[in-house]
């Protein structure tokens, strides 16, 4: 059954979820989106480069000022009903932890909520219930929202993200979420060092096997940037990487800053699985 | 009696293992424990008794195992796990201590109230035995915006507190640590400390701080107390 958020029957193979925060303080753009209008002009260029998904997101995701549920409305709704308006085929996204601005953000126009924190809010997947929207379970070690991991040890990190989430995924889909609405991530950098998020990655394939859909947040995070010893700005290579090593192991869904080099990676990916045939056949055959 | 005392702190990259590449730059801190445990482990004792926070107050058993934090290290893991500040304690003994340090483990539950800890610590340094502590934890992970628990304002004062009573040899500034605001501030050393706190009771110790700063947001503190020369 294809993946189906609200009316939006996604297309097979890889989708890429573009990131758009109505933020001052995000990790990456520092700012860069947080007015409507540069964010307008940011969710068009994440659709012109081949975004089937905007991911839009008010709250830092890290430790930072306060940023209540009315304030998170006031920032995430306007935007949600002018991306609406503009881009009706997109599905839009919403990246919150909180039922009240989830509900809002659906009454808007949304057509997913991407709940980043393992579900703090268990009445968010009512909220996806009632309207029919789809639902991002996220492994985020249980720790509280927008807190570092502070030596955080697990037995078995691949374990406890696979009984996470198949225990998030089955509350979603008997709170009456859509089986195929529901996707799974294992919230890289969530509540795990930077091994935890190598070791989750190398063990894909066992949430793939769930049959969950598997969505990965990647894009120029922290656990790239310690392999590498790079500060976000210098991650792109390191993102497609994993972008790449994910989409091999099953990966469906894949939320990026860089949605056109992101697009591009994918295709290889896909390329070589047999999934995609060549854009352009001429080479050894004229 | 309390005959002598380590502090040191308790961040996982303070094993070059864990660290990986970075080892390097922590350095002068590792060579301070080292410096700090070989010379408690020097002084003659009966006993030697490593404390740290664990989930609950209590003796435990157990060694040291990197596999929580994603590193496979010692090649063999242990049958029993130590708490991980325990663990720090454990791996530093290894590393510095003498061969016939008599150790037991004893975890502190975070949230121990301070006259709890205080008694506690008595009770272990208690009768005519002399014993020593290697003290495991650290202030508060609250120095800078990027720090785990991100800036809090009320962080400095606290970890200056602290840092002026094991300067100083002071039991009596290390049980006023408020408890909660430590719990606050994420300060893994509050307990360990207020337990320093109450083995050392009124007797004289010298006082050294070998190593002390807050490099990724988290206060480490490093040194000994010694019993004074002619006070048994």
């Amino acid at each position: 059954m294809p993946l189906t958020f609200r009316d939006k029957v996604m297309p097979d193979g890889c989708l890429v979820m573009g990131i758009l925060n109505r933020t001052p303080d995000s990790f990456y753009d520092r700012g860069a989106t947080f007015g409507l209008d540069a964010a307008l002009a940011r969710a068009g260029q994440l659709v012109a480069d081949g975004a089937q998904i905007i991911d839009i997101g008010g709250v830092k995701a890290g430790p930072g000022d306060n940023v209540d549920a009315d304030e998170e409305i006031r920032r995430v709704v306007p935007l949600v009903e002018a991306v609406r308006d503009r881009h009706p085929a997109v599905a839009i996204s919403v990246d919150t932890f909180r039922a009240s601005v989830a509900h809002a953000a659906c009454e808007a126009g949304a057509d997913l909520i991407n709940d980043a924190w393992q579900a703090p809010e268990p009445a968010v997947a009512e909220v996806a219930a009632r309207h029919g929207v789809g639902l991002v379970c996220t492994h985020a070690g249980g720790h509280r929202p927008r807190t570092r991991p502070h030596r955080v040890e697990y037995d078995d990190v691949a374990a406890d993200v696979l009984t996470v989430l198949s225990s998030l995924a089955d509350t979603a889909q008997s709170a009456g979420v859509r089986r195929e609405s529901i996707l799974i991530d294992p919230g890289h950098d969530f509540g795990k060092n930077s091994r935890h998020s190598l070791a989750v990655t190398a063990a894909l394939p066992r949430l793939v096997e769930t049959g969950w859909p598997v969505l990965v947040a990647l894009s120029r995070k922290s656990f790239l940037g310690e392999v590498i010893d790079a500060p976000a700005d210098d991650r792109l290579e390191a993102t497609l990487a994993a972008t790449a090593v994910s989409a091999w192991l099953g990966a469906r869904v894949f939320r990026a800053h860089d949605v056109a080099a992101t697009v591009r990676a994918l295709k290889v990916v896909e390329a070589i699985a047999g999934r995609r045939d060549l854009a352009v056949g001429r080479r050894g055959l004229a | 009696m309390l005959a002598a005392a380590a502090f040191v702190p308790v961040p996982p990259l303070l094993v070059p293992e864990i660290a990986g590449g970075s080892a390097a730059a922590d350095e002068p801190m590792r060579a301070a424990c080292g410096a700090a445990v070989r010379r408690l482990s020097a002084a003659t004792l009966d006993e030697l008794i490593v404390v740290g926070a664990g989930a609950c107050t209590g003796e435990v058993t157990g060694s040291w195992d990197w596999r929580g934090f994603g590193v496979a290290s010692p090649a063999e893991p242990p049958a029993d796990r130590l708490p991980h500040a325990l663990a720090i304690g454990a791996w530093l003994l290894q590393r510095h201590g003498g061969p016939n340090d008599a150790t037991r483990f004893q975890a502190i539950s975070e949230d121990l109230p301070a006259a709890d800890c205080a008694d506690l610590g008595r009770a272990l340094a208690g009768g005519e035995r002399r014993v020593g502590l290697l003290v495991c934890g650290d202030g508060s992970a609250c120095r800078t915006e990027k720090a785990p628990g991100y800036f809090d304002p009320d962080a400095p004062a606290w970890d200056e507190a602290a840092l002026a009573a094991l300067r100083r040899g002071e039991p009596t500034g290390l049980l006023a640590l408020d408890g909660e605001l430590g719990a606050r501030l994420l300060a893994a050393g509050r307990a360990p400390w207020q337990v320093l706190a109450g083995a050392a009771g009124d007797d004289a110790f010298d006082a050294t701080v070998d190593w002390a700063d807050a490099p990724y947001g988290v206060m480490y503190v490093v040194g000994t107390w010694m019993r004074k020369k002619g006070t048994r």
